[in-house]
């Protein structure tokens, strides 16, 4: 679990920018391009932020008064073969997004969208790939 | 890999609750080792071996052809 004071301070974060993106919906009357979408984006994040941190701190206050819960949960956190599965899944969802991103990626090119978007997703798809080869390499140094 | 898990376990009357918390894995993990549907790590193996006082060759059997 996480340091307390993170989930005070993503708590705190949350509701600030909850509370100034509630603020300056009100008070800013025409807002014009992009402040207009960045205000509501400011209030999504605010919330999510807010009920991550929340839910962290709670999480820890109900363990801090039922210590055998709070052992029992560490044990289902690191136990070995709930581990192994969460591993494999993400390896197969891996594989699966490979094929899937690139289909997108051949399937935007042929739709003669702007150059920008196609490179966008092109860089995004290769650095994905390339983040995979460079934990390869390492892992393979290490063991 | 076979293993005599379930065997050894019930010969001394342990519960797979009790061998689960004291191998600080879950009672699924057991049940699954029991099965054959896992093989452990051999950090498990290990710890498995010591909690019953035995060697791992004595638990775990490994055949050949099998994977």
């Amino acid at each position: 679990m996480k340091k307390p004071i993170s989930s005070y301070f993503f708590a705190v974060i949350g509701v600030g920018l909850l509370a100034s993106g509630v603020y300056f919906i009100k008070t800013i009357e025409d807002p014009q391009s992009i402040l207009r979408a960045l205000l509501y984006i400011c209030v999504g994040l605010g919330c999510g932020i807010f009920g991550h941190g929340m839910g962290e701190i709670i999480v820890r206050i109900a363990m801090k008064n039922n210590p055998a819960v709070a052992k029992q949960l560490e044990i289902v956190q690191k136990d070995e073969r709930s581990l192994a599965n969460a591993n494999r899944a993400k390896a197969k969802a891996f594989d699966l997004m490979i094929f899937v991103f690139g289909a997108l990626n051949i399937t935007v090119a042929l739709m003669d969208i702007d150059l920008t978007v196609v490179l966008l997703l092109v860089f995004a798809y290769l650095f994905i790939v390339g983040y995979c080869t460079y934990y390869r390499i390492k892992y393979h140094k290490e063991m | 890999m076979n293993n005599r898990l379930e065997e050894i376990r019930m010969q001394r009357g342990i519960k797979q609750e009790e061998l689960a918390k004291a191998l600080e894995v879950t009672r699924q993990t057991i049940s699954s080792l029991e099965n054959g549907r896992y093989n452990p790590s051999i950090l498990l193996a290990f710890k498995i071996a010591r909690y019953f006082g035995m060697s791992i060759e004595e638990i775990f059997i490994y055949e050949e052809d099998q994977v």
